[in-house]
C-alpha cells in the first residue's frame, strides 16, 4: 500500500514524539517515582510503535515496541529507574532518531536492526522483573514471548465493558422479547489498517443482513471519522447463528480478529450494573483514546488503578487541549515565501505611488490631492499591517532549537565526567523560521563548547570555591529589531595569554605584534578557522571547527555573535540576529548622489556637527560629543566614491551602534526613513566586504544599496 | 538548457548577433531572457571592476556587466543603441551584459560553426567556443558560462 503522502505527518509527528520522549525521561531521571511521567512516555513510545508499523518501518516498531514492554513494567511497579535504564533509553531514542533520519532522505528505516540496544533492553527487562537474563537465548525469541502473551491479552470482550442508555437498554429488552437472538461482538482490526473506517463500515454492512445493530461502541459517528483504535464493539439483535455472523464479518479483509458470544438482556444490565462503578473509568478512557493499552485495564495491581487514574486525567486534558490543536494550519514555508515576496511587491508599489503623490500635487486641484494623500495614507497601514502578519506568521519560537540541549548538556556531562547543570530562558522568543531553522547548529556548537573548553573538573572547581556542578545559561530575550540569544558559563574564561602564544606559535602574528593586541583582537582568534585551543582532540570539540563556523553561520544570517570573559569566572558568548530578513526600517542617505539605506536599528543618533569639531586620535578622526569619542567614518571614501570638490562646513554625521560601540558615519543628505524591501545582490557580484548587504528598489524605479554597518566596526 | 524555439531542425541554433568594438558576436539564443534599453545602473562598491553595478528590472535586482572590462577593450561608451542583454543561465541567476549594439538574430548550421581551440595566452579568446560564418561575415560565438567565471577561476 502506498503510505508516501503520510510520510510528512509521519516524520512530523515522530519527531514530536522523540522530543516528548527526551524530556519525559530526562525529567524521569530527576524523579523516578512520577506516574504521570511514566504513563507519557508509555504512551508516547506506543503511539511511535503504532506510526512505525503503519508506515511498515519493522526494525522501527521492534525496537519501540520493546522500549514500550520496559515501560510496561515500570509503569506496573514490576521495575524500577536506574540511570543505567535512562542511558539504555537514550540510546534507543538516539536509534529511532536515526531510522528517521533514514526515512527523511530515502522513505526507507535503513538496515541497522540494533540489535544491542534490544539485547540491553530486553537484559534490563529481565533483570528488573526479577529473572536472571538469558543471554544464551537468542533476542528474536526473547522478543516473541511477550508478544503472544500479549497476543492472548489482546482479543478481550471488550463488549462487556459497554455501558448502555436507557434507549439502547429499551431496545435490546424489545428485541429480546421478539425473539430475536442478542449477540455481543468485538472486532480487531489489524494494526496496519489505513482504512480503519471504511473496514468498519464493512463489517456492520455484512452483519446488517442478519439483523440489527442496536449499540455501537464508540459511537457509529466515532468509528465514521476514524477516532477509535484498532477494534469496536457492538451489540447485534439477529436470528442467525454467531458463527455466521463472525464468518461474513472476517471475510471483510485486514480484520484480525472478532470475539463474540450470545448474550441475554438480563445478565447484560445486571452485570452492566454490577461492574459499573469500576468500569466506568476504564470504557470512557477506550472510548477517549486509541493509544491505551487493551490489556491495562484487565490488570488488577494497585499500581494500574493508581496508572488508569492518571491516564484518565491525562485523556481528559488531552481532551480539553483538543480545540486548540484543531485551530492550527501546516503550511509549507515556500508558500510563506511566496506571500512574503508578493508584500514585499505591494510596498514597493506603495511606495511608488507615494512618491508620485508628493511629485504630482501641481497637476490636481486642492481637494483631489487632499483625498489622494489619504487615501495613500490608508494604503500604507494596510500595507504595514499586512507585512507584520506574514512576519508574525512566520514567526516560530526558538524553542524548537533549543529543547534538545538539555539532553545533549546531559550527554556531555557523563563522557566528559564533569557534573553540569544547563539553565534556559526565553525559549518562548520568537524569530523568523528561516533563522530558526540555522541557529541550531550554532548554538550547540557555543553550548558544547562552554561544556568542554568553559567549565573546569570538580577538583579544580573546589579549589576555586565554585560548586561543583558548573552552570551554563543560554538567555533569549528581544532587544528592539533584533534577538539576542547569550550562552554564558561559569567556568574557566578564555586564557588570552595562552591564546596569544598559540597565535605566535602558529605564526600567525609575531610576538611584538602580540604584545600590543587587545584582548578582544586575541580572543578574535579564536574565531578564526581550525584554530583550537583544545589540548587534545575528542569526541566534543577540538577539531578547530566551531566557533569559525559559528561565526560564519550567524554573519550568514545577519547577526553577529561577541565574547566577553573573566580569566577564571567564566565567558558569555552573545549572539545577535535580526528579528526579520525581508522588510526593514531604514533611513535613507546620498553620498555623491548616490542612494544608500542603513537600518534604522543600529542607528544611535543623528547629528550635524561643523568641520572643526573633528579631531585626531591616532591619526584617525573622531568626535567627541556627550562624553563619548566616536570615531568617524567618511561613506564617500569607504565606498570610493569620487572625491568632493570642496569640503563642507557642516557635516551630518550618523551615529551607528553595534553592541557597546560606536561610530560616526559621515553623509552628505538625509533623504527620510522608509520601509525598504531587501534584495539579494545575487551570485555574481563579488561581495567580500560585506559593507553592502543587499539592494532595495525605490518608489521612483530606482535602486539604493543597503548598507551593513554592523561589518564597519 | 534545450530550448524548443532555438533548436531549429539539424541542430541548428539561433544566435542574438551583437557589436561589441569593432567585432560581431553571437549569444545563443536560448539563454537570453530579454533586451533592454540602456538605463541608470547604480555603482556598487567594492565589486569586481567589470560590474558596472546593478539595474532594477521590473523589481528584480540584475547585475551588470561590463563585457569589455571583463575582455580588457576599452572602456563603454553609452549611445542610443547601447543595449543590456539579459542572460538567464539555470542556477546562477539572471545577469545583464552591456553590448555596444544589437544586429540581428541569425540561424547557424553546425557546418557553418568552427570549434577554436582553448588559447590559454590569448585571454580574449577564452570566452568564446567558436567561430560562425554567415555569408560573408565571421561571428564570434561566446561561451556564456565563461563569461561568468571569476577571472581567477579560468
Amino acid at each position: 500500500m502506498d503510505v508516501s503522502q503520510y510520510l510528512e505527518i509521519f516524520i512530523d509527528e515522530t519527531n514530536g514524539h522523540l522530543q516528548n520522549l527526551s524530556d519525559c525521561i530526562m525529567s524521569l531521571e530527576k524523579d523516578p517515582e512520577n506516574m504521570d511521567t511514566i504513563n507519557e512516555i508509555f504512551r508516547a513510545a506506543h503511539s511511535l510503535k503504532g506510526m512505525a508499523g503503519t508506515m511498515g518501518f519493522k526494525r522501527m516498531q521492534r525496537l519501540t515496541h520493546d522500549m514500550e514492554n520496559v515501560f510496561q513494567e515500570v509503569r506496573s511497579g514490576n521495575m524500577n529507574v536506574t540511570s543505567g535504564l535512562v542511558d539504555v533509553l537514550f540510546q534507543c531514542l538516539d536509534a529511532i532518531d536515526t531510522y528517521l533520519e533514514n526515512v527523511k532522505e530515502s522513505s526507507e528505516e535503513g538496515t541497522d536492526d540494533n540489535e544491542a540496544i534490544i539485547q540491553e533492553l530486553n537484559d534490563i527487562l529481565a533483570a528488573g522483573t526479577g529473572n536472571a537474563p538469558k543471554k544464551e537465548i537468542k533476542t528474536v525469541e526473547k522478543e516473541e514471548s511477550p508478544k503472544e502473551s500479549s497476543d492472548q491479552n489482546r482479543f478481550q470482550k471488550k463488549y462487556l465493558d459497554i455501558e448502555f442508555s436507557e434507549k439502547e437498554k429499551e431496545e435490546l429488552r424489545k428485541s429480546e422479547e421478539k425473539g430475536m437472538k442478542l449477540y455481543g461482538l468485538t472486532v480487531y482490526i489489524q494494526e496496519d489498517c489505513l482504512l480503519k473506517a471504511a473496514r468498519s463500515f464493512l463489517v456492520f454492512k455484512a452483519v446488517e443482513d442478519y439483523g440489527n445493530i442496536i449499540v455501537y461502541n464508540p459511537s457509529s459517528q466515532d468509528i465514521e471519522d476514524e477516532k477509535f483504535g484498532f477494534d469496536f464493539s457492538f451489540y447485534l439483535a439477529s436470528d442467525a447463528e454467531l458463527d455466521k455472523i463472525i464468518e461474513v464479518s472476517k471475510a471483510v479483509s485486514e480484520i484480525e480478529e472478532i470475539v463474540g458470544e450470545k448474550v441475554n438482556y438480563r445478565e447484560l444490565t445486571d452485570a452492566a450494573a454490577k461492574k459499573e462503578e469500576e468500569e466506568a473509568a476504564a470504557a470512557k478512557e477506550a472510548e477517549k483514546k486509541q493509544e491505551e493499552v487493551p490489556s491495562v485495564p484487565a490488570q488488577a495491581a494497585p499500581a494500574a488503578a493508581q496508572a488508569k487514574q492518571t491516564q484518565a486525567q491525562t485523556a481528559k486534558k488531552q481532551n480539553s487541549g483538543k480545540p486548540v490543536t484543531n485551530r492550527t494550519v501546516r503550511v509549507d514555508i515556500e508558500k510563506l515565501d511566496a506571500l512574503m515576496n508578493q508584500v514585499s511587491e505591494l510596498i514597493i508599489a506603495k511606495n511608488s505611488l507615494v512618491s508620485i503623490g508628493s511629485t504630482a500635487d501641481g497637476g490636481m486641484g486642492g481637494a483631489n490631492s487632499q483625498a489622494f494623500h489619504e487615501q495613500i495614507e490608508y494604503l500604507e497601514r494596510i500595507t504595514t499591517g499586512l507585512h507584520e502578519s506574514v512576519m508574525k506568521v512566520r514567526m516560530v519560537p526558538i524553542e524548537s532549537v533549543v529543547q534538545k540541549f538539555p539532553r545533549m548538556i546531559r550527554d556531555l556531562s557523563k563522557k566528559l565526567d564533569k557534573k553540569m547543570e544547563l539553565y534556559m530562558t526565553g525559549e518562548d522568543t520568537e524569530l523568523d523560521r528561516t533563522v530558526v531553522d540555522q541557529i541550531g547548529d550554532p548554538l550547540q556548537h557555543l553550548l558544547r563548547n562552554s561544556a568542554d573548553h568553559g567549565l573546569e573538573n570538580a577538583e579544580l572547581r573546589r579549589k576555586r570555591g565554585k560548586p561543583e556542578t558548573g552552570s551554563i545559561h543560554l538567555n533569549a530575550f528581544q532587544e528592539g529589531n533584533n534577538v539576542i540569544i547569550e550562552v554564558s558559563d561559569d567556568g574557566n574564561g578564555i586564557d588570552t595569554e595562552s591564546v596569544k602564544g598559540k597565535a605566535i606559535e602558529r605564526g600567525l602574528i609575531t610576538p611584538e605584534q602580540g604584545a600590543a593586541l587587545s584582548q578582544k583582537e586575541i580572543i578574535d582568534f579564536l574565531f578564526m578557522p581550525s584554530f583550537s585551543m583544545a589540548k587534545q582532540i575528542s569526541d566534543v570539540s577540538g577539531r578547530g571547527v566551531g566557533l569559525d563556523v559559528v561565526k560564519s553561520n550567524i554573519e550568514a544570517l545577519g547577526g553577529d555573535v561577541e565574547v566577553k570573559s573573566v580569566l577564571g569566572e567564566g565567558s558569555k558568548f552573545t549572539v545577535r540576529l535580526p528579528l526579520t530578513l525581508a522588510i526593514i526600517q531604514a533611513l535613507m542617505v546620498e553620498v555623491r548622489q548616490e542612494k544608500y539605506a542603513i537600518s534604522l536599528g543600529s542607528i544611535e543618533t543623528i547629528e550635524e556637527i561643523m568641520a572643526d569639531e573633528i579631531k585626531y586620535v591616532q591619526a584617525k578622526e573622531v568626535i567627541h560629543i556627550r562624553g563619548m569619542v566616536i570615531p568617524l567614518i567618511r561613506l564617500d571614501q569607504l565606498l570610493d566614491c569620487e572625491p568632493a570638490d570642496e569640503e563642507r562646513e557642516s557635516l551630518t554625521v550618523i551615529i551607528v551602534r553595534k553592541g557597546d560601540k560606536y561610530a560616526g558615519l559621515i553623509v552628505d543628505e538625509l533623504n527620510g526613513q522608509q520601509e525598504i524591501v531587501i534584495k539579494s545582490l545575487g551570485k555574481y557580484i563579488n561581495n567580500s566586504t560585506k559593507i553592502i548587504s543587499g539592494a532595495t528598489v525605490l518608489g521612483d524605479g530606482e535602486v539604493a544599496l543597503i548598507l551593513d554597518v554592523n561589518t564597519l566596526f | 538548457m534545450a530550448n524548443n524555439i532555438s533548436v531549429v531542425e539539424d541542430g541548428k541554433k539561433q544566435f542574438i548577433v551583437v557589436k561589441i568594438g569593432s567585432e560581431q558576436y553571437g549569444i545563443d539564443i536560448s539563454y537570453v531572457d530579454n533586451i533592454v534599453r540602456m538605463q541608470k545602473i547604480t555603482r556598487v562598491p567594492k565589486a569586481q571592476p567589470y560590474f558596472k553595478g546593478i539595474i532594477n528590472l521590473r523589481g528584480e535586482i540584475v547585475p551588470v556587466m561590463s563585457i569589455r572590462t571583463k575582455m580588457d577593450l576599452e572602456p563603454d561608451v553609452f549611445t542610443d543603441v547601447t543595449r543590456i542583454i539579459i542572460l538567464k543561465l539555470e542556477e546562477h541567476g539572471v545577469l545583464g551584459i552591456l553590448v555596444d549594439e544589437v544586429k540581428e538574430v541569425v540561424t547557424l548550421s553546425p557546418d557553418e560553426i568552427d570549434k577554436v581551440a582553448y588559447d590559454a595566452k590569448n585571454s580574449k579568446s577564452n570566452f568564446i567556443n567558436g567561430v560562425g560564418k554567415h555569408g560573408e561575415e565571421l561571428i564570434s560565438l561566446f561561451d556564456t558560462n565563461s563569461i561568468i567565471d571569476e577571472p581567477e577561476n579560468v
